[in-house]
């Protein structure tokens, strides 16, 4: 079965993931250059790419221009504009906190992939090739013209980009941007020009690989995003920083995808057989795993603006409010039409999975953007425990337990990394839990849902709407009742130390590898709950409900919900899930832009305090524009808690 | 005077990042019981140094000694449950805590060590015993009155001695403390001075002491030594030190006469 295949057989393989590799390179390039230049890791850098294709079809097949002029304007409205746009964002984010970053960025990601699917829909658009395709017989294997191109266009920017970090004094400015713009400044050299320019290159790879990538996949925006991400492979391999390594991290891994795939053809497995398209994530997350941490250098951290605390209430607030709030949970069924009542119980479920990442990502300072992979975990687990005869609420602990050893496994980069790092590692294991195990039998099955019925207990019968909506209210309010208790406890004071300082945390004696364990595993538990709650609204586990760019969503609409352990997550829920149920929310236009609205009220959130640096010192940067030290100098710069 | 304290000895520790040596055969003693001082110019090594003894950094080589425990090979908390506390010169306070907080989690975060299961449970008698010191080492600091303000609100100053205080807290048995009176002014400085020597008579604890401040190192120190360009170049009391055209060559930049060769560093010490 694994004979040595000949170099004919491989020929064409290798060909085509040598032309994908490129394309991958060159969207990794852009990657890593925006990254090294602002220190803002772009999330949203596959679907600026994205974006770029849509702009291409619209004006080569909608408005019937030559392609050449369409690729020309897509470059220059989603290279160059959304380019300059970006680089306004990134310099709001100079001093935001690694969370905010993660939350502007995942923020453009939802509202550019919903923005797209309103305009253009969610189902594939067939695009035909515009490169030439004329092939030319190289060592007996046929290689056409665009896959030349291609390669071509990806050893060009690799090599440019090289020698321009290397060679040129604007090169070596970029470089240093990130870490301190007044001192660039005082050499005569303008910060704000730099950080332009690395934006505009950076978006106009990310758009060209857009482009180059449409004709492969048909244009498609959950596609052609999750095929962008492969680059974070590439990205990975170079370690975010080094272009060289990038461009042949971007090449393995298309060669490697390729290749598996031909030689794993022959398997029955869908495990096997998902590993060669998985094969960047793979990577990823061993990248995140195993290279020494002193090598994953985070950048533009030097001069980090801590969050503000959010305000304290007085207990007796705290309480007449909660009360308020618990009656109203209450009345809910009985004042609700009966076709709302099953949107309002999924609210509550998914605000045992927003309170699951509030834990994480608010009081300890932990970010993870894989928390729907934990729930699919609890949902498939239920209905496995449930199918085995498990009593209900027995069933449900075991949804949560078995989370556990997921969170504990997330916590291991989460020990060894921190900050944006640690986002792109629960990032890629996210993608990977999903697209590796989900379909398995451990999982969801390959009929993509598992049964998960309602209970009867206490003699009760509660598998109706209003049955179960009580029973997934009284579990929330045990879940919020945990949440309190830990937050209470000595570890939810080392948590909240861990999020202010692990250092200071680590150097009082505090083991904060054991913290960061704890963390975790409690969030997986409450968020497998969650998940295990939520199968059971529709009393059918299905795959399609716990897809990684939920996971994306809870943590733009987490952001812009204040920063409060119980409150946060049912505002976000609310939002989320249940504000649909009101007619205007329900009218199918608003429903379409809903992830819009999600993404820039993320943006919004995260910049909102770097934008009053944005506005004092607009003044000096036009004068730094024009590159007067002296001038430049006395630019009020926004600078508060700096630290190191 | 409650138990005996440990010495911290330094033997020959050498910090290096890539190709550049920041800490270059560093040797001190500062005994328990004393405050020791260690100055010099900006980018001396002082504070890597201290962060090669609490574990921060590696050491390329050498050895930390914390009486006569090796902390060689251990990571800071786990050199921070052995009784090594620091201070930090960029301040590590938990922002978003009230000082009260912010001191009381010293000592929890050391107990929650002591067991596999500390981070989870406090025992009462623990509890009660955290709060004795917080509310102890608030006064001692003079920053009761601070308590329940949120310690990312407070002045550089103030947070200066929310650190001492959270320092003294905990249970260490010996303290490094990275310039500790920056942001205050000359009156606060003086009085921060008493403190120190107030709780090292109290305690028997060992302080080694980075600063800039001179009248304060000349004040409480004993012993100072001076580092310059990562090498130790001079030690000896607080009156030598202040006399030596070495140390004056260090920090005003002039040439030493060389006439205080014996206490250059590089000689039989440590």
């Amino acid at each position: 079965m694994w004979g040595v295949p000949s170099v004919n057989d491989l020929g064409p393989v290798i060909v085509t993931g040598i032309s994908d590799g490129a394309v991958y390179a060159i969207c990794a390039l852009g990657l890593v250059l925006t990254y090294k230049t602002s220190g803002v890791f772009n999330f949203a850098h596959g679907a600026v790419a994205a974006a770029s294709a849509y702009v291409f079809y619209q004006f080569r097949d909608r408005d019937h221009m030559p392609w050449g002029l369409a690729a020309v304007l897509a470059l220059l409205v989603v290279g160059v504009i959304g380019g300059l746009l970006l680089e306004r964002m990134s310099y709001a984010l100079a001093e935001a906190p690694t969370v905010m970053r993660v939350v502007a960025t995942v923020g453009l990601l939802v509202g550019l992939d919903s923005l797209l699917t309103a305009i253009y829909g969610a189902s594939t658009i067939a695009f035909k090739n515009f490169l030439p395709q004329s092939p030319t017989r190289v060592g007996g294997v046929n290689i056409a013209a665009s896959d030349f191109i291609t390669l071509a266009l990806a050893i060009v920017a690799t090599v440019g980009l090289y020698l321009f970090f290397k060679r040129s004094r604007l090169g070596v400015a970029m470089q240093a941007v990130v870490d301190d713009p007044d001192l660039l400044s005082m050499q005569g050299i303008s910060p704000v020009v730099v950080r332009r320019l690395a934006w505009t290159i950076g978006s106009c790879f990310a758009s060209v690989s857009g482009m180059l990538l449409a004709p492969e996949i048909g244009i498609n925006v959950s596609y052609l995003i999750l095929l962008i991400i492969v680059a974070y492979g590439a990205a990975a391999i170079g370690l975010f920083s080094n272009l060289p390594l990038t461009f042949a991290g971007g090449i393995i891994i298309g060669v490697g995808i390729n290749v598996l795939g031909q030689e794993l053809s022959g398997s029955h497995s869908i495990a096997i057989l998902s590993l060669a398209p998985n094969l960047p994530f793979l990577v990823l997350f061993a990248v995140m795993l195993f290279v020494p941490s002193r090598l994953l250098i985070e950048q533009g951290v030097r001069r980090v603006r801590r969050l503000r605390p959010m305000p304290t209430f007085k207990p007796q607030t705290v309480g007449v409010s909660m009360a308020c709030f618990a009656l109203l949970a209450i009345i809910v069924p009985l004042v609700a039409p009966a076709y709302d009542i099953n949107d309002y119980t999924a609210g509550l479920a998914f605000a045992v999975l927003f309170m699951s990442l509030a834990l994480l990502t608010w009081t300890s300072g932990q970010i993870s953007l894989c928390q729907m992979a934990f729930a699919a975990v609890g949902a498939s687990t239920f209905g496995h425990a449930l199918a085995a005869g498990f009593p209900w609420l027995l069933a449900l602990l075991v949804a949560g337990l078995i989370a556990m050893p997921m969170g504990a496994l997330v916590a291991i980069p989460a020990i060894r990394l921190s900050g944006i790092y640690l986002a792109i590692a629960t990032f890629g294991f996210g993608i990977l839990v999903e697209r590796l195990f989900f379909t398995s039998f451990l999982m969801f099955g390959n009929q993509y849902a598992i049964r998960t019925p309602r209970p009867h207990l206490l003699g009760l019968n509660l598998t109706g709407d209003k049955g179960y909506y009580y029973v997934t209210l009284s579990l929330t309010a045990l879940c919020c009742v945990l949440v309190l208790l830990v937050r209470r406890s000595r570890l939810g004071r080392l948590l909240r130390g861990l999020a202010d300082s692990p250092t200071a945390l680590a150097a009082h004696g505090a083991n904060t590898t054991i913290t960061r364990v704890f963390v975790f595993c409690i969030s997986a538990f409450l968020a497998g709950i969650g998940g295990a709650l939520l199968a059971g609204v529709t009393q059918s586990g299905s795959e399609a409900t716990y897809d990684f760019s939920v996971s994306l969503a809870m943590i733009a609409v987490l952001a812009f919900c204040w920063r409060l352990p119980i409150l946060s997550p049912f505002i976000a829920a609310f939002l989320y899930q249940v504000l649909q149920v009101y007619p205007f929310f329900r009218d199918a236009t608003v429903l379409k832009y809903d992830g819009v609205a999600f993404g820039i009220l993320a943006i919004g959130v995260a910049v909102w305090p770097g934008l009053g640096s944005i506005r004092s010192s607009g003044r000096a940067q036009e004068r730094d524009q024009r590159g007067s030290p002296v001038l430049a100098r006395s630019a009020p710069v926004h600078r508060e808690k700096v630290l190191t | 005077m409650n138990v005996a304290m440990p010495d911290l000895t330094v033997d020959r520790v050498t910090v290096r990042f890539g190709g550049l040596v920041a800490v270059d055969d560093v040797s001190l003693h500062a005994p328990a019981g004393t405050i020791t001082g260690l100055i010099g110019p900006n980018g001396a090594g002082k504070t890597t140094t201290f962060n090669a003894c609490t574990g921060l950094v590696s050491a390329s080589s050498g050895s930390v000694r914390l009486g006569e425990e090796s902390l060689n090979h251990r990571g800071p908390a786990t050199r921070a449950s052995r009784g090594l506390g620091r201070t930090f010169q960029r301040m590590e306070l938990f922002d978003s805590m009230t000082v009260k907080e912010n001191v009381a989690l010293g000592p929890e975060s050391l107990f929650s060590s002591r067991h596999p299961w500390g981070q989870l449970f406090s025992p009462r008698r623990e509890t009660r015993n955290i709060e004795e010191r917080a509310r102890a080492a608030m006064e001692l600091c003079e920053i009761a009155e601070l308590s329940r303000r949120i310690a990312g609100d407070l002045s550089t100053g103030q947070r200066r001695l929310v650190e001492l205080a959270r320092a003294v807290a905990s249970p260490f048995r010996f303290l490094l403390l990275d310039e500790p009176s920056s942001g205050l002014d000359v009156h606060e400085t003086e009085r921060f001075g008493e403190i120190l020597v107030a709780f090292v008579a109290e305690t028997g604890m060992g302080i080694l002491l980075v600063e800039h401040d001179m009248s304060l190192v000349s004040s409480v120190c004993s012993t100072i030594y001076v580092l310059d360009f990562g090498r130790l170049i001079f030690y000896g009391s607080t009156a030598e030190t202040l006399a030596s055209d070495v140390v004056q060559a260090a920090y005003l930049g002039s040439e030493g006469t060389g006439g205080d060769h014996a206490h250059v560093a590089g000689s039989a010490h440590a």
